[in-house]
């Protein structure tokens, strides 16, 4: 097993409930991302909230990045662990939004001008293009970029502005293996540009979320006494895990191993009994 | 020859230019041999129209109606964008709405009004275009606004943009070309509107005063004339502003289907 440490928290549900008409959405979700570090290693972290659609993942998203305010609870970023506002989480959404009146260089120089100079965001931009494979197209406007490079492009624009916690809702869907398999990369290539940089990825991708992520989050419903379900998805104590602790965490080739693939059919299970 | 009336074909863009003549041609030579003579010839229309230019000033009377109608424009333009913008603020948001509703309002009537308000013939044939134009122009400008999304709201925050910056970059940078083609489109009331207030205020002549002559003493050849003058310069108008769009907004056609 990866010998490995916890350090500070870097982003923390606490009991945040969501309610739209009356209409319980999120349930007292509590849950805390902290810091992890490996010896001898300058990488960040991958953690995964699953759930399935419809259950309220994307505005669980909405939330953590802090562009709505929950119904109940809080959530807190940032090695400060200040209360979230828009801006301070990066969220790269589902169809990767891009100004299309700019070019991709326009794009990422509007992120970066937040937290640099001009001169200095005009390198941090080239930087990230060319980190991300985009400098031949930093003159496209983005209805001229291939769904791969809209992918690339909304995360380095994310990254350019953000202070190293980065939200994907849904990264996966939609995708062929061969996507799935850059997305992956992609992700791996933000944890290793900072050690504080941490990916959550927010999917109902069970399979390639519990393969990248060493913490995994299962949204789903709860019953009460009589069995009957409860309003609203919530993570119940059971069902957050610690793949790090299972040894399941930071495998090369993870979804190859029969004890991971045991572990995937596990959650199925569970996810079907909270159907 | 298929591919024309398949529904969503691309037909080649010498094949669509050939159809587009071919369908002229044959407007042309119906025109020019139509049992029925509803309209005046062809012939007649090309003299009404020569005499109009040289004894008439139809060029000069054009181009007093052009200019008035440009200066209009462009005030309702400015008006139009600020109180469509506005709407941002939810103190503003009635008057965009009541702006809008205004467009039921009958020219005659505000032409009284305007009468009242401002003292030069110039002056009230320019207000009421103005008043006309801003209220079309806010209709179909605070639907391009309204077509904003949640995503796109989101996706500015997200970058720490504020509120402001957000709407800055998402509603007036990103939806500059959709207001263009707004003005474009809402130009050719103006045309329709500029040829009634003429005849309502004759003192400096244009087009619409021409036209009305035309109409009273029944020369349906020099009505037909204008007509054709008034189409090309439409026509003309149309160009500048898709030209004015694929320059000053190359994305803007990008994903359009074709």
């Amino acid at each position: 097993m990866t010998p490995y440490f916890y350090k500070a928290p870097v982003l923390t549900l606490d009991n945040v409930s969501m309610e739209y008409g009356g209409e319980t959405v999120l349930r007292d979700i509590s849950a805390q991302v902290l810091d992890v570090c490996r010896p001898n290693m300058n990488q960040g972290q991958v953690v995964g909230f699953y759930g399935r659609s419809g259950l309220g993942k994307s505005v669980l998203c909405r939330i953590m990045a802090g562009l709505i305010t929950p119904t109940s609870g809080t959530v807190k970023v940032g090695i400060e662990q200040e209360e979230v506002t828009p801006g301070a989480v990066g969220f790269v959404q589902q169809q990767y939004p891009l100004f299309n009146h700019r070019t991709l260089q326009d794009n990422l120089l509007v992120a970066a001008a937040r937290k640099y100079e001009p001169e200095e965001a005009k390198r941090q931009t080239d930087a990230y293009l060319d980190r991300f494979q985009l400098s031949q197209h930093r003159k496209k406007y983005p209805a001229h970029l291939s769904g791969g490079q809209r992918q690339r492009a909304a995360i380095a624009q994310q990254l350019l502005c953000s202070d190293h916690l980065i939200l994907l809702d849904e990264p996966f869907s939609g995708l062929d293996i061969a996507m799935i398999d850059e997305v992956k990369k992609i992700i791996l290539e933000v944890t290793t540009m900072d050690e504080l940089n941490t990916v959550v990825i927010v999917s109902h991708d069970i399979q390639t979320t519990t393969a990248l992520a060493d913490r995994l989050w299962l949204l789903g419903y709860e019953r009460d006494a009589t069995g009957q379900l409860l309003p609203g998805a919530t993570i119940s104590a059971a069902h957050q895990y610690n793949l790090a602790e299972m040894g399941l965490a930071w495998h090369e080739n993870v979804e190859a191993e029969p004890e991971f693939n045991r572990f995937v059919e596990h959650l199925k299970d569970e996810i079907r009994q909270s159907a | 020859m298929k591919e024309l009336f398949s529904p969503n074909a691309q037909p080649r863009r010498r094949t669509f230019a050939l159809m587009a003549a071919g369908q002229a041609a044959l407007l042309l030579v119906l025109w020019l041999w139509m049992p029925l003579r509803m309209f005046p010839s062809l012939g007649e229309v090309l003299r009404a129209f020569v005499d109009m230019v040289t004894t008439q000033g139809l060029i000069q009377e054009l181009w007093v109606s052009m200019t008035t109608a440009l200066q209009a424009l462009a005030v309702a333009t400015v008006l139009a964008l600020l109180i469509s913008y506005l709407t941002a603020l939810p103190f503003f948001r009635p008057l965009a709405y009541a702006a809008s509703k205004m467009r039921y309002l009958t020219l005659t009537g505000l032409t009284f009004f305007m009468a009242l308000m401002v003292s030069s013939g110039h002056e009230v044939k320019l207000s009421v275009l103005i008043f006309a134009t801003t209220v079309y122009l806010v209709t179909g400008m605070t639907s391009v606004i309204l077509t904003t999304t949640q995503q796109e709201m989101d996706h500015a925050r997200t970058l720490g943009l504020g509120e402001w910056r957000s709407f800055w970059e998402v509603v007036v940078l990103g939806k500059l070309d959709d207001m263009l083609e707004v003005v474009r489109q809402n130009f050719a009331i103006i045309w329709t509107m500029i040829t009634l207030v003429e005849t309502l205020y004759q003192s400096e002549g244009g087009i619409g005063l021409l036209l009305y002559k035309q109409n009273r003493y029944l020369h349906l050849d020099g009505v037909m004339a204008i007509q054709l003058v008034i189409l090309a310069a439409g026509a003309a108008q149309d160009y500048l502003f898709s030209l004015l769009r694929r320059v000053f907004f190359p994305y803007s056609s990008l994903t359009t289907a074709r």
